[in-house]
């Protein structure tokens, strides 16, 4: 039911064969569209997995997610339109600058409590989006186009790509973003792993039970949560960036109240603060909205339906179903193994009332 | 004694504690000295609990000055008094309610011994021997890997108790540490806190349990409406006049004066108060 065992032999087991499909996919002609929500996909999963960090596992309410991912593909696509420098470059330069932005954003936030960390962290999103939507000046001429220094609501294009047209051409280039972002999850993934099971990861759920017992056992609350910030915003902008590398653009509408509660619900179905939640719920969520492309009308009373169905049915999410068929199968094998067992404990009994 | 002699661990001069207008701790002025055992009473309300969270640095003093060990903590934080070696108990269950029994031990012995700049990748061999030593030393080794939101009152109670030694204290200060346990349970508690003491770790406690509190402290301090009305030896404690009509009353007077001259007394139980 808690993920305390050093399951970590499955868990890495798991990983290798869903990686090794996932490079396999390519291969076996999917088609064009198949690959591109798949990209998708795993630039999902990976914010949903640091978000899970803030909010599942140091239990911290925080919706700033979405905006440090504007932040690091706006700053990508900011740094390649006019620094003119690579957009891989721009990538790392974000991804760093997105830890520093989600500093400022802990530190202005961390004071507070519960609900109010949403609200504030909310509201910043929204000053974002509306910062964007709402610029107007002209901040260069391009021929006689008025462009703005965000893009405003047509959005920031025109910054390139990763290179992967030139590299592989027009039909495979997709190829090149499929595995740059499904890289950027294993290592985003890893990196959560990693924590979750490290003492700063207990740290973080410690301070999310019970706060006042943490600090009286030697945790300094305003440190970790603060680090737990600074630690999941690096991938985070990083998967900005890509997103915005992938499209050859980047807009508002990733600052957006309903892509906001589209990976929430991924985070809730996967399973808040469980490692495997944030690939099983993306996955869930994405395969859930593909069934209802066809019924606009219902889809979002379909979100509506698998979200309390998993609340009602699943507490844990995904990965705390999975969790207790696994530990449910293990006890069956166990028995089975202890059949044998008891025999020879029946043995031992008789050897026993023979010695009487 | 050579208590006099010997530098206290903790001394606490003028300490007040003020909620707006209110007075939770007025003027208290005490020592504590090394090894030794000093029980806290009084009245609900009376400060005892701010008391505790004023010295740990959870909710800290308004006035005057607190050291321990030789530094002054009176604005130190509960993480850093915690590292100097000042472990605590709460009178709620408190706990790492969805880790396991253990983990919550280890989370104390990994943070609570020093400051962890930057935190290791896995809890190190003396971090875990430390907190399977606290658990066997409390006797929860049996229950190691259950989740802590599972386990009853009294393992609980026992739990904070690891938790709290595997930090590897000087001082503990235990905050009714058998509130809400049956007797047998209470006499559980009082063995253990006996074994604390032999192991030469000093000892503060609230506790409304007179018969728990004047077994076990080498001196009582009571308090009232957040001021000492009371500082001296538990036998002291029956015959003060203040102290009779402030909190025992003269029923549970009687039965603690049995109690202490170690005669059998009709009921043992708490006096006024629950």
């Amino acid at each position: 039911m808690f993920e305390t065992g050093p399951n970590w032999r499955r868990d890495a087991a798991f990983g290798v064969v869903l990686i090794a499909v996932m490079i396999a996919i390519p291969f076996l002609g999917p088609s064009r569209y198949f690959i591109g929500q798949l990209t998708l996909f795993f630039i999902w999963a990976t914010v949903v997995s640091q978000w899970n960090l803030v909010f599942g596992v140091a239990g911290i309410f925080s919706l700033a997610q979405m905006a440090i991912f504007a932040f690091g593909g706006f700053a990508t696509g900011m740094m390649g339109l006019y620094l003119g420098i690579s957009l891989w470059f721009a990538l790392v330069l974000a991804g760093v600058g997105s830890i520093l932005f989600s500093i400022i954003i802990g530190l202005a936030c961390l004071r507070l409590r519960g609900p109010y960390v949403a609200l504030l962290t909310l509201a910043i999103a929204q000053v974002m989006y509306l910062l964007i939507i709402t610029d107007t000046a002209c901040f260069y001429m391009e021929g006689v186009t008025c462009r703005n220094f965000t893009g405003g609501t047509r959005g920031l294009a025109k910054f390139g790509d990763f290179g992967f047209r030139e590299m592989l051409g027009r039909r495979e280039y997709l190829k090149g973003d499929y595995y740059l972002s499904l890289f950027l999850l294993v290592l985003a993934t890893v990196f959560s792993f990693a924590i979750i099971r490290s003492p700063l990861g207990f740290a973080f759920r410690a301070l999310r039970d019970n706060p006042e017992y943490g600090v009286s056992r030697g945790l300094n609350r305003f440190k970790y949560q603060l680090l737990v910030f600074a630690m999941s915003a690096f991938f985070t902008g990083l998967a900005g960036g890509v997103f915005a590398g992938h499209f050859r653009v980047i807009g508002a509408n990733v600052l957006s109240l309903p892509l906001l509660l589209f990976l929430i619900s991924m985070m809730v179905v996967g399973g808040l603060g469980r490692a495997w939640g944030p690939i099983l719920g993306a996955a869930l969520v994405m395969l859930a909205d593909e069934g209802m492309k066809d019924f606009v009308e219902i889809r979002n009373m379909g979100y509506g339906a698998l979200i309390v169905a998993i609340v009602v049915l699943l507490p844990q999410g995904a990965a705390g179903g999975l969790e207790q068929v696994w530990e449910w199968g293990r006890r069956q094998v166990l028995a089975l193994w202890g059949g044998t067992g008891r025999l020879a404990a029946r043995r031992g009994a008789a050897g026993e009332e023979r010695r009487e | 004694m050579e208590r006099t002699a010997s530098e206290p661990l903790l001394s606490c001069q003028g300490v007040d504690k003020y909620f707006g207008a209110l007075a939770a701790v007025r003027d208290m002025t005490f020592d504590v000295f090394p090894g030794e055992a000093l029980g806290i009473g009084g009245p609900n309300g009376a400060g005892k609990t701010t008391l505790f969270d004023v010295i740990s640095g959870l909710n800290p003093a308004t006035a005057g000055s607190i050291t321990f060990d030789g530094r002054t903590i009176t604005r130190a934080t509960p993480d850093r008094t915690c590292q100097l070696g000042m472990a605590r108990t709460f009178q709620l269950n408190a706990g790492f309610d969805t880790l396991s029994a253990r983990e919550n031990t280890l989370i104390a012995a990994y943070f609570g011994r020093h400051n962890r700049l930057v935190p290791g990748m896995r809890f190190d061999r003396e971090t875990q021997r430390l907190a399977d030593e606290a658990m066997e030393f409390v006797g929860l080794d049996e229950v190691a890997h259950e989740a802590t939101q599972t386990l009853p009152v009294y393992h609980r109670k026992l739990l904070m108790v690891a938790g709290a030694l595997a930090t590897q204290p000087k001082m503990l200060l235990m905050d009714e540490p058998v509130g809400g346990l049956n007797p047998q349970e209470i006499d559980d508690v009082m063995a253990l806190v006996r074994r604390l003491k032999e192991r030469g770790l000093t000892i503060m406690l609230i506790e409304h349990v007179m018969r728990f509190l004047v077994r076990l402290s080498d001196r009582v301090l009571i308090m009232h409406h957040g001021e000492k009305i009371f500082e001296g030896s538990a036998s002291g404690l029956v015959y003060d006049k203040t102290v009779v009509d402030v909190y025992l009353g003269e029923g549970s007077s009687r039965r603690l004066r049995h109690l202490l001259e170690d005669q059998p007394s009709p009921d043992e139980g708490a006096p006024g108060a629950p």
